[in-house]
């Protein structure tokens, strides 16, 4: 699964330590989101989606779909 | 981000020291012991040894970072365990009756609950990546250790010298930590 979520980040000028914190996750775990090669689930996703005040669909979306 | 960014020593920092340092005096007491040499010399040495591992991973954290709280923890929960193995090595030396030996022998698995509990109440406070890490590697620790433990019953019909059940720990450890690199490696 592919994200936006360096871009959302990037676009508020956090760093990944931040958005870990604002998550309550470790900046690990950020940073594997964020490469693709971890998968959140789901109640992570929609935390991350209420604090980027989108849908989980505008932050994730599948390998063969690029936005 | 630079993960390797060193830190300075604060009151979180100090006291993670100070554990490490207990656990390595006790570790250093049951050796001191277990081998036959001075329990002083093997405390300081277990005890600069634990200072010297606490200072390390204060100031220069591990790339998969996790609460020192938690660490302390299982910190803590290990030198009770090593203090109840030192209790029952020194209890088995004495002149105890049977039945005596046989509640001895609860002594150490006390030390292993509790090391037990504290591992499982760390992993509940771990966020899901670093759960899913810690499953993965004691997944591959457990499966890892059954082949070798099988293959060694094996090697022993065949005329391999038997060995203390209790060295399992050994393997369980190493597979442990190749399936805790390579998950790390996964997830890196």
């Amino acid at each position: 699964m592919k994200s936006k979520l360096k871009i959302l980040r990037a676009e508020r000028d956090w760093s990944q330590a931040q958005l870990a914190e604002a998550l309550g996750v470790s900046r690990q775990t950020i940073n594997a989101i964020e490469t693709g090669r971890y998968d959140p689930s789901l109640p992570l996703a929609f935390k991350m989606a209420k604090l980027f005040g989108c849908s989980i669909e505008e932050i994730f979306f599948p390998d063969e779909i690029e936005k | 981000m630079n993960t390797e960014e060193r830190r300075s020593l604060g009151n979180d920092e100090i006291r993670t020291i100070i554990m490490t340092a207990i656990t390595g005096g006790a570790f250093g007491l049951l050796y001191g012991y277990g081998f036959e040499f001075s329990l002083w010399l093997g405390v300081s040495i277990g005890a600069l040894f634990g200072v010297a591992i606490g200072f390390r991973i204060s100031i220069k954290p591990p790339k998969m970072e996790y609460p020192m709280s938690i660490f302390r923890r299982i910190m803590m929960a290990a030198t009770f365990f090593l203090l109840t193995s030192f209790g029952y090595s020194y209890l088995l030396d004495q002149d105890l009756s049977q039945a005596q030996q046989y509640w001895a022998a609860i002594l150490p698995l006390l030390g292993w609950a509790a090391l037990i509990i504290s591992i499982g109440v760390a992993i509940a406070n771990l966020d899901e990546l670093q759960r899913r890490i810690q499953t993965e590697a004691i997944a591959i620790g457990f499966a890892g250790t059954a082949v070798f433990v099988g293959g060694y019953a094996l090697f022993q019909f065949s005329g391999l010298a038997e060995v203390n059940v209790g060295v399992v720990i050994f393997p369980m450890s190493v597979f442990w930590l190749i399936g805790k690199l390579w998950t790390l490696w996964r997830y890196r």
